[in-house]
């Protein structure tokens, strides 16, 4: 068997400023719980805050401390994300959340099973090579290390962050023997030298007053005085990093639905910070996809606002926002720029304080095979996501394809539809069988005016710009669309040539019309 | 003395059309395939096209290119539905164009409009507003009546105010960055007001060069007068019925002096065309008599070329109403 431990040193640290925006990027930040240090970052730390002092004395040592309260659910939820991002490499992964009985503090991580997956991978190196590009975009600190035994895994993850390849593949410190050692005695000679404070904490000040400081020292001391002295428990963890007892684990199960909350760090008053935060939950929701090995169909951002504080007045406690690209995607970038676009239109009702994704809709099904070269399939599909882009950003309606309807009347002929991504290069139904009869038409103008533009008329010759036109061809009478409200589309069509040279096409009302007017109307030009 | 050294395809004379290593698509007409560089309209750079007013016959120009490049009405109903097999037959981007296409006449002209795309990226009829206000190309002439030979101002041509707005839609540049940096789409028509700024074309010319097919803006002629990064740059003016004059500004190669004269494809019929084309020698009479024969003279002759077009349709109870 072989472990991988992934401890995260600032995880708390991480989960609260993970949605620090720019401004605030040089200032210390601390968390407390009941009015003391629980947790400092470098900068403060740099400033002299310890764990431990009161919030007063933090504040006189750095005015512009950032403060905020520790919370062991935002912890579980940041730490959930990285055990997702471990399900894609291995099934077996235990994730330990702070406040998970029987668990120290600084044991609290993610653990998996990877012997079996190495083969895969094509080695360790590679595993873990891959495993850290994945969780580099959730943006925590990650210490690994790989060993025989999970605790032993956890414990050195925790020590020292230079045994990632574990200590089987250590070049052995002593003069080389005739054998290598075994990779459960080198891990167990390593563990020799580990300090207690990581095994047992709440003990570390009674074992440092009997002078025992490493594992070793703990090592010599008879069994049953031990066990009396600190408990069984003490004991069954030092056998189960050296081997010597198993462990029992219970594995991570994937929820059927995604569900993330984010508190943001500052009020957003602006759709941009809103982005930022939303970045995050998308790598979160991008890593549960990844090992329930999907893509996503659609998902809702939801953007929590301000409470209300007048019971009369109507402004949302939360606004969704439904994403659904028209092919499932996991691209994170194509996902994030949809995202970007469609918040860049919609106006803020109040300002956000907490941010919330839901995805209940996956499409389990293998991914599009890359290609090296382009081939029509990939560029329709690249064809669709810029379709998809565009909408987003100009509206849905500004996209629009035709569609041909079988009307003798040229300005119900054609009607622009908005273009659906997913249907692209399809043709409308009935649009083939409209066109069929356009050879049977007169000459028809390319151009077609949305609505005709009224003629002035002269010695009974219509003019344009304030010059006569030349009626060319004769009339193409049309007669239809008697079902219409607005009545018969009673027309005859000519082509006439301006003074300029071009070709235009108008047409004169055969009934006689009560408004006033001439009855020559302007309908296309032949560009 | 001096070898002809063979130059890099990349570099030219001055005396010579560069071809270099564009690619290019026929025209589908010789004479202009002829003065192109290449021999046809280049792919992956601007070719701006400049016009007094729409609906000269611009699209008539460029629709044999259209057609060639995806094979034609034959080849994309032969594409099926959906699938594999339709992608061969590349999409058709049209951004802002100054009025509605008629299905009809893209069926006429042999153009296959299963792949067409039109995006509106005017103000008006953008982000949640409701039925916008009409196309601003179309605003109806204000004082048609009461002065019926307006003079233009100097130097305006008539129908200046057609291609207004003067400054584009805020996401029309975005979005025709977008497009022609994806590379997904075969041929991209743009209509773009005058006033844009140097660098927002010298951008489009860099994001173009990821296209690729022919990419085509459409201008006012007022713009040939503004510097612009687009390599090939030509001004089009009809020239009587089913003719277009066309003049090359600007081109990898020399200086075109005369315009050339295209015959594009004819809308009319035969005799009707014989009549329009006798009616317009008889115009150009009328004007080398020079302004003083008259209104009264032009109206005459006028009545005169009339009868002469209209007896091609004797028997047409409108056409002796309209006399």
């Amino acid at each position: 068997m072989l472990w991988l431990a992934l401890h995260l040193p600032a995880l708390s640290l991480e989960a609260w400023s993970a949605t620090r925006c720019a401004e605030w990027a040089g200032r210390p930040g601390v968390l407390l719980h009941e009015h003391q240090v629980v947790h400092a970052d470098a900068a403060a730390l740099a400033r002299g805050v310890r764990p431990g002092m009161k919030r007063a004395t933090a504040l006189a040592l750095a005015p512009d401390l950032l403060q905020g309260s520790a919370d062991a659910r935002r912890d579980a939820q940041a730490l959930r994300a990285v055990a997702h991002v471990a399900l894609g490499f291995s099934p077996s992964v235990a994730w330990l959340p702070p406040g998970t009985p029987g668990v120290a503090p600084a044991l609290v991580g993610v653990r998996l099973e990877v012997l079996s997956c190495l083969r895969y991978f094509g080695g360790l190196p590679a595993l873990l090579a891959r495993l850290q590009q994945a969780l580099a975009p959730l943006g925590h600190q990650v210490r690994l290390a790989s060993a025989p035994t999970a605790l032993g895994a956890a414990l050195l993850a925790a020590w020292r962050d230079d045994l990632a390849l574990g200590p089987h593949s250590q070049q052995p410190q002593a003069p080389q023997p005739l054998q290598p050692p075994q990779p459960l005695q080198a891990l167990q000679t390593l563990l020799d030298g580990l300090p207690l404070g990581l095994l047992a904490a709440e003990q570390a000040a009674a074992l440092a007053g009997m002078g025992l400081h490493r594992l070793a020292d703990l090592r010599q001391l008879p069994r049953d005085g031990l066990a009396r002295r600190f408990g069984p428990a003490l004991l069954a963890a030092i056998d189960q990093a050296r081997g010597e007892a198993p462990e029992v684990y219970r594995w991570l199960t994937l929820p059927p639905r995604f569900a993330s909350r984010l508190e943001l760090m500052a009020r957003a008053d602006t759709n941009a910070q809103v982005l930022a935060g939303a970045r995050l939950l998308l790598v979160r929701l991008l890593a549960w996809a990844g090992a329930r090995q999907s893509r996503i169909a659609r998902f809702t951002l939801v953007m929590h606002h301000e409470p209300r504080h007048r019971h009369d007045s109507n402004s949302p406690t939360e606004t969704p926002l439904l994403i659904a690209p028209a092919q499932p995607a996991a691209d994170i970038e194509h996902l994030h720029s949809l995202l970007a676009e469609r918040l860049g239109r919609l106006p803020l009702p109040a300002p956000a304080l907490e941010l919330s994704l839901r995805c209940e809709h996956l499409v389990v099904a293998a991914a599009p095979n890359g290609e090296l070269f382009a081939s029509p399939g990939s560029q329709r599909e690249g064809l669709a996501r810029l379709v998809e882009r565009l909408q987003a950003r100009l509206g849905h309606d500004q996209v629009q394809r035709l569609v041909a309807v079988a009307d003798h009347r040229p300005e119900h002929a054609t009607r622009w539809l908005a273009a659906d991504p997913a249907r692209l290069g399809q043709a409308a139904p009935g649009t083939d069988e409209a066109l069929a009869g356009a050879r049977l038409l007169g000459p028809q103008p390319l151009w077609l005016l949305p609505q005709a533009q009224p003629l002035a008329e002269r010695a009974q010759l219509p003019l344009h710009e304030g010059r006569a036109l030349h009626l060319l061809a004769g009339p193409e009478r049309l007669e239809s669309g008697w079902w219409d409200a607005c009545g018969p589309a009673v027309r005859d069509y000519f082509i006439a040539q301006a003074a300029s040279g071009a070709l235009l096409w108008i047409y004169r009302h055969r009934l006689a019309i009560d408004e006033p007017g001439s009855g020559w109307f302007l309908h296309g030009l032949f560009a | 003395m001096s070898p002809d050294l063979a130059l890099h395809p990349a570099v030219w004379r001055a005396s010579q059309i560069g071809s270099g290593t564009l690619r290019t698509s026929a025209s589908g007409f010789a004479a202009l395939d002829a003065q192109l560089p290449g021999g046809g309209w280049p792919h992956g750079v601007l070719t701006e096209l400049l016009l007094p007013q729409p609906g000269i016959g611009e699209l008539r120009l460029l629709a044999p290119a259209l057609a060639a490049l995806g094979g034609g009405a034959g080849g994309g109903a032969g594409g099926g539905a959906g699938g594999g097999a339709a992608g061969s037959e590349p999409c058709v981007m049209l951004f802002d164009p100054p009025a509605s296409l008629s299905a009809w006449a893209l069926a006429q002209c042999g153009l296959s409009t299963r792949h067409w795309l039109v995006v509106q990226a005017r103000a008006g009829q953008g982000r949640g507003g409701a039925a916008g206000p009409q196309p601003l190309v179309w605003r109806p002439n204000n004082a048609p009546d009461t002065a019926p030979n307006i003079a233009p101002a100097p130097g305006l041509p008539r129908g200046a105010n057609r291609l207004a707005p003067l400054l584009p839609a805020a996401d029309l540049l975005w979005a025709l960055e977008q497009t022609l940096k994806s590379g997904h789409v075969g041929a991209v028509l743009a209509w773009l007001p005058v006033n844009l700024r140097a660098d927002a074309l010298r951008r489009l010319q860099l994001a173009a060069q990821a296209q690729a097919g022919p990419v085509f803006l459409f201008r006012d002629a007022l713009a040939r007068s503004r510097p612009s990064a687009a390599p090939l740059r030509l001004l089009l003016q009809p020239a009587g019925v089913d003719g277009l004059s066309l003049r090359l500004l600007k081109r990898r190669g020399p200086l075109l002096a005369q315009p050339l004269r295209l015959q594009l494809p004819p809308v009319l019929a035969p005799q009707q065309q014989a009549a329009a084309e006798a009616r317009q020698r008889a115009r150009e009479q009328l004007q080398r008599l020079g302004p003083a024969a008259g209104l009264a003279a032009a109206d005459s002759a006028g009545g005169q070329a009339d009868p002469a077009g209209r007896q091609a349709d004797p028997a047409d109870p409108a056409a002796q109403r309209l006399r």
